[in-house]
């Protein structure tokens, strides 16, 4: 019980943090195709921990992020259960696969994410940049083996 | 019996997938119909506040550090430079309030009613957050405590930046005119010409709307408020014909407009009254 206390404690620290990196300003090529790191920390803590974090932590988050970006409420709710929906069905598979794979993997389940968030944009009419999208997606999917790796060891550190 | 839980569990997580899909999309429905985000936002904002200056202070240490290591010679050349600025200014002014005499003179004679709006100006500063990519707004650090109201207009030095939106307790949003949801009216300065601008998600890009194919309009033309839309008040710069595109297959002219007001760059802003 003390343990999954800390497992909740500890993501929680870490979504707030990915919150602020989020949030952070960035020069403007920057920002437009910056990764989704508050979803790639998400991610991480339910491919980790399934059975703890999962719909209920991303649909929070998730309005927590419509409130901070100003965005229709509900926006990255919506996509963000999406994923994590995904990760809780394809867990099992992408705890095993190698580093590459993981990469793959996570390539297929952002697919559907941006895929998600560009039919509530083009539903609600707000304007994006297709190639921004697109290199959003590689970037995220370029710093997956590092961020999983320092995530890893802080899982490692903080919560056994 | 553990297939049992595991198909139990499962069952709730797709429950669970369930209402929070129906809750999100609802929500979004109702939130581009009733816009309670605002009032959400309105309510929390003490929460919000915090959380934007955490974000923000990168940014500000490092503009802080680049004034700690400005050289004083660098220091005394921007003064002199300001100094000269103003003082120039300062001349230019000089001569505004016998062109607001002529200026009223000539409209009693020519009959016309309107009047020259005498506005307030309130300095604001942004809050540098990174909203959504896709989004065009900016948040400043005035809110209901200073009495900004919605609609109000937002300058900045060089031109017009947009309108404000959204009022909260100490910060507001403000709706930039490249919006792809936002239009306003502007008039050619040459030829007094109406034209409608719209925004098109682009920073450095606005549209000029609804021109007919032989109507007069020449690349470099700047254009200037109309104060007809009842939002922003008349004869600020929105920005400069940079395109013109003629297509005879088109019921209208392509034009491209790049807004003068450095939309992506500032720092400070002000609102008008």
């Amino acid at each position: 019980m003390v343990i999954i206390n800390k497992v909740h404690i500890v993501t929680i620290v870490f979504l707030m943090i990915g919150i602020i990196l989020n949030l952070i300003p960035l020069p403007d090529l920057l920002a437009a195709t910056k990764p989704p790191i508050l979803l790639l920390i998400l991610i991480y803590w339910s491919l980790a921990f399934p059975k703890h974090i999962s719909l209920t932590y991303a649909f929070v988050s998730g309005v927590i992020m419509d409130i901070l970006l100003i965005t229709p409420i509900g926006y990255h709710a919506l996509c963000f259960t999406i994923t994590i929906y995904l990760i809780l069905i394809y867990y099992p598979q992408m705890r095993l696969q190698s580093s590459w794979n993981k990469m793959a993997s996570l390539l297929i389940i952002l697919i559907p994410y941006f895929l998600m968030s560009t039919a509530v944009n083009n539903i609600l009419g707000i304007s994006f940049n297709l190639v921004h999208i697109i290199f959003s997606v590689l970037i995220s999917v370029i710093i997956w083996p590092g961020l999983f790796n320092v995530l890893r060891f802080i899982r490692q550190k903080y919560t056994s | 019996m553990k297939s049992d839980l595991h198909f139990k569990e499962s069952n709730i997580t797709f429950l669970k997938l369930f209402v929070f899909l129906i809750l999100s999309i609802s929500f979004l429905f109702l939130d581009k119909d009733l816009q309670y985000g605002n009032k959400v936002r309105n309510n929390i904002s003490y929460l919000i506040q915090p959380v934007y200056s955490l974000a923000n202070f990168p940014s500000k240490l490092n503009d802080n550090i680049q004034t700690f290591f400005k050289s004083k010679s660098e220091l005394m050349e921007e003064n002199k430079i300001l100094k000269k600025k103003i003082q120039i200014q300062s001349g230019i002014i000089q001569k505004i309030p016998s062109l607001t005499e002529e200026n009223n003179r000539l409209k009693k004679l020519l009959d016309s009613s309107t009047s020259v709006n005498s506005s307030r100006i309130l300095l604001a500063e942004l809050i540098r957050v990174n909203l959504s990519p896709f989004s065009n707004k900016i948040i400043i650090n005035k809110g209901s405590d200073k009495n900004l109201s919605i609609g109000q207009t937002v300058i900045d030095s060089t031109g017009i930046l947009g309108q404000i939106s959204e009022i909260n307790q100490t910060f507001s949003v403000v709706t930039l005119i490249t919006d792809p949801g936002h239009a306003l009216l502007g008039v050619n300065t040459r030829t007094k010409k109406r034209i409608v601008i719209s925004g098109t998600g682009d920073n450095r890009k606005l549209k000029a709307m609804y021109i007919a194919l032989n109507e007069d309009v020449v690349e470099g033309d700047s254009l200037i408020t109309s104060g007809l839309d009842n939002v922003f008040p008349e004869g600020y710069l929105i920005g400069k014909i940079s395109k013109i595109n003629k297509d005879m297959n088109q019921d209208f002219l392509d034009v491209s407009v790049v807004p003068s007001s450095a939309l992506s760059s500032n720092r400070e802003v002000m609102v008008l009254w």
